[in-house]
């Protein structure tokens, strides 16, 4: 991610709101610099950090973009891979015995028999490494040291610069202090990354979809902190993994007089690096989806079968069944969730979050394989059908007749 | 299986986990987000009958106490009357006066996990280094660079939030150093999300309660009061060893005079047309980075300063006075200053002598400091680590090459070489380019009459 100070002068502050300068794709000038800056880059693999800086600087001469340029120049380097280079002695213990005789010089005096120069080539002689060696490895641990050993990817001009477009909207969010979202779809993923990134969130429906408050712990005790910025920062890109979602972040930065909303949606030209989780999570719910598809699916029945579109909200936890049924009529609807594959701790928590969720519209599919005492089972609220192989359709389709609602 | 209700703490609060919005625990709980919570420094008065309390997660360290240094009775009576107060509230002492040397003994008598919370890397450094050798015990340090958490941590004001959130309850002990940095609001914070119950702040000058306000946190609220206080009136001063202050003039090679000067006219250039000291005052620098972003004047007169800087801190005749005092001085304990980390780097390699910034790790920081003490290191060479209260070895000469141009700095750089220095006159060496701005500068660095 960028650092506060290439990204706090792109802000630009319109009445109440926050917005930041990112640059147009399109570009011409734009799309040339980062060209450039990309072959300087393949040129610098297997360099090191310091020769990295010192020559994007170099390129950089006196324009006065440079705050911009510097930044695409981060997100290269970011993404790459650094290691200090390794060598014959470490170099703490090579300084401890460099260093002990006191200072050296280039020339002889009467105090000084020996000089740099010979003080190098006997220490050099006694470990058996060639005095160019020492020199190099002296201070070899420090950061500028470091030598790219891998170049992260292979960039386009237009990527580089949808990346850093990218890293200022993140970069935006440093100075945040409370980040609501509304998201209308992909909830599977949103959750996983909200978990991910260990941020707090209250959520509540709303029509087609969720409103979110994200933040941490402190937050509701003090409203200044900006505590959780970096974690908003860094959780941001999961929002483009949505179709539909608009986000509002509170902004207090000092070089404006007050705070400051900050909006994105789903218009603007951002796409998510992250991954994306597959279709299904496993193969039971891929086969039983096709399944359904293939004996009621189109216009043979009169339910509707989607994916993972409703969330139940159990508290500072959340779960997303897998399945839902509308009936294409009356709108009634049921939840299907398979357990399948299973450990005896998921089984637990899962059925502590279907207790908790105090549903009777869920029905919950599982296999005989798993092992459970009938009494557990007592308290989950909504159906329970047992399957020795495969769900069975017919089956199904009857609890959901039942319990839809 | 029900579950009971549990305190436990998360994130710099504490949270009842199982206590549903009826029954309500009383102040200062309040009912978020689904669960009765309160900010973490509460945990000391929190008293809730049926819950079960997983908070605490300290320890006592047991360290063998290993300081040989003979304390004060002002000291004793300072650690007294925090402990009679409950082991809360600020100890105020002035500079110099041994607030580390009371903060140690007040962490081996309470021998609880303790962390100290310190304003910049220099002092987390010492920290590091007074608590290892008088604790005999491997202490924890956690900032940016290096992230290690034990019984005994010490922390950055900057770093103390990510830490407390995370551990917090490891400390039943939280010492605040230069403690007049906490109503700062986001460093207030800090001691809002920690449920230590031992609280300690250090200081000189403790906030007026004017300083506290709007926005600002209160020292008393967030670790207590004052328990103890003396002035420099109350101590028997401790006098500044006598020293000289040598200036040396050196002069430029002829490129690098050229060099200047080309340099200078772009930049002074620059500088005079736009008044920027007139306009901007003490921010003129500021406002030249600012304007270098999108005037190509601006920007060429900035990248000029930059090349007088870097040059003027490496020129020829600096680096052959050094390499004069350095050896006329040689069986002396020597710090060498440069303003530049580059050239403290290029002098350690020049030299073969030690080198200490803020790259340097904690470990080798100590030793290197340690061996510089004891003399296995008659010479070291540093950038800006040792400014403001850091406890440096004594030393008979340092040299000042470059160096910024703040008088306190200046001051507090000359107090700290020159303690203590028994019989022998200390010198400082003020190395200067001649015909340069370091003539200026070095002039603005001389502290105002009277404020030695």
């Amino acid at each position: 991610m960028l650092t506060g100070e290439l990204v706090r002068p792109r802000l630009v502050q319109h009445g109440t709101t926050l917005e930041v300068k990112t640059l147009r794709d399109a570009d011409r000038a734009w799309l040339r610099t980062a060209g450039d800056l990309i072959t300087l880059w393949e040129r610098h693999t297997g360099r090191t950090r310091d020769a990295w800086e010192s020559a994007v600087e170099e390129y950089l001469g006196d324009r006065v973009d440079y705050i911009i340029v510097r930044g695409l120049a981060k997100v290269l380097a970011d993404a790459a891979t650094f290691a200090s280079p390794t060598t014959l002695i470490t170099p703490e213990d090579l300084r401890q015995q460099l260093f002990a005789a006191g200072p050296a010089f280039e020339t002889r005096d009467l105090f000084h028999p020996q000089t740099r120069h010979d003080r190098l080539a006997t220490i050099a002689a006694q470990l058996e490494i060639a005095p160019d060696a020492l020199e190099a490895a002296l201070y070899a641990d420090r950061i500028g040291a470091q030598t790219i050993t891998e170049a992260g990817r292979d960039w386009t001009p237009a990527e580089l610069i949808a990346r850093y477009n990218l890293e200022l909207h993140r970069g935006v969010l440093y100075w945040s202090n409370l980040m609501e979202v509304q998201i209308h779809d992909t909830f599977k993923d949103f959750w996983r990354y909200l978990k991910l990134f260990k941020l707090m969130f209250e959520a509540y429906p709303i029509e087609g979809g969720y409103h979110v408050t994200l933040d941490g712990p402190i937050s509701p005790f003090v409203r200044s902190t900006t505590r959780y910025g970096q974690q908003f920062a860094a959780f941001l890109p999961a929002l483009f993994l949505c179709e539909r979602w608009s986000m509002r972040a509170t902004i207090r930065n000092s070089k404006f007089d007050r705070e400051l909303i900050y909006r994105l949606d789903h218009t603007a030209p951002l796409t998510s690096h992250f991954t994306r989780s597959g279709d299904f999570d496993s193969r039971m719910e891929a086969d039983f989806a096709a399944e359904f598809q293939d004996k009621l699916g189109d216009a043979r029945g009169k339910w509707l079968l989607t994916r993972e579109d409703e969330v139940l909200l159990l508290g500072d936890t959340v779960m997303i069944p897998d399945f839902a049924f509308t009936h294409q009529d009356d709108g009634r609807r049921a939840l299907v969730e398979i357990v399948g594959f299973w450990h005896p701790d998921y089984l637990k928590r899962k059925l502590a979050k279907v207790r908790a969720a105090g549903r009777d519209d869920l029905i919950l599919l599982v296999y005989e394989g798993v092992n459970l005492t009938g009494e557990k089972l007592d308290d989950v609220p909504g159906e329970i059908l047992y399957f020795a192989t495969k769900p069975v359709i017919k089956e199904v389709m009857a609890a959901v007749e039942r319990r839809a609602r | 299986m029900t579950d009971s209700p549990t305190l436990s703490f998360q994130g710099g609060t504490l949270v009842i986990a199982h206590l549903k919005a009826d029954q309500p625990p009383g102040d200062p709980f309040q009912w978020i987000k689904g669960k009765w919570r309160c900010e973490a420094y509460h945990y000391p008065d929190v008293n809730v009958d049926g819950v079960r309390d997983t908070v605490p997660r300290w320890q006592p360290l047991n360290c063998q106490l290993d300081d040989s240094r003979v304390s004060h009775d002002f000291q004793n009576e300072a650690i007294d009357a925090w402990e009679s107060a409950g082991r809360r509230g600020s100890i105020v002492l002035p500079t110099g006066a041994g607030k580390t040397f009371v903060a140690v003994q007040a962490i081996h008598r309470a021998n609880r996990s303790a962390l100290i919370v310190a304003p910049t890397i220099d002092l987390l450094h010492q920290w590091y280094a007074r608590l290892s050798n008088a604790l005999n015990t491997e202490v924890g340090v956690y900032y940016g660079a290096e992230k290690q958490v034990r019984p005994l941590t010490v922390t950055t004001y900057h770093s103390a939030g990510n830490l407390i959130a995370e551990h917090g309850n490891t400390f039943k002990m939280i010492v605040f150093d230069e403690v007049h940095h906490l109503p700062a609001p986001s460093w207030g914070e800090t001691a809002l999300m920690s449920p230590s119950p031992f609280r300690l702040g250090l200081t000189a000058t403790y906030p007026e309660d004017h300083e506290m306000e709007n926005g600002r946190w209160h020292i008393d609220r967030l670790i207590g009061p004052i328990v103890y206080q003396k002035r420099v009136s109350d101590l028997i001063g401790k006098r500044l060893a006598d020293y000289r202050t040598q200036r040396i003039r050196v002069d430029l090679n002829k490129e690098e005079r050229a060099a200047y000067e080309a340099d200078f006219a772009i930049y002074a250039g620059f500088f005079r047309s736009r008044r920027l000291r007139e306009t901007h005052g003490a921010n003129w620098l500021l406002e030249l980075m600012r304007l270098s972003a999108f005037e190509r004047d601006a920007r060429a007169a900035l990248l000029a300063r930059h090349r007088i800087l870097r040059l003027l801190a490496g020129c020829e005749g600096k680096l052959d006075a050094l390499a004069q005092l350095l050896r006329e001085h040689i069986s002396e304990q020597i710090l060498i200053f440069t303003e530049s980390n580059d050239t403290v780097y290029e002098l350690s390699r020049r030299h073969l002598i030690p080198a200490l910034t803020h790259e340097t790790k904690a470990a080798e920081r100590k030793r290197l400091l340690e061996a510089f003490r004891e003399g296995t290191y008659p010479a070291l060479v540093t950038s800006k680590v040792l400014n403001e209260g850091v406890d440096v070895p004594e030393a008979k000469v340092a040299i000042v090459l470059g160096g910024t141009s703040s008088a306190r700095e200046y001051i507090q750089r000359l107090g700290r070489v020159l303690r203590k220095t028994g019989n022998l006159e200390a010198v400082l060496y003020e190395v200067i380019a001649r015909d340069t701005v370091d003539e200026g500068r070095a002039q603005r660095r001389r502290p105002k009459a009277g404020t030695v």
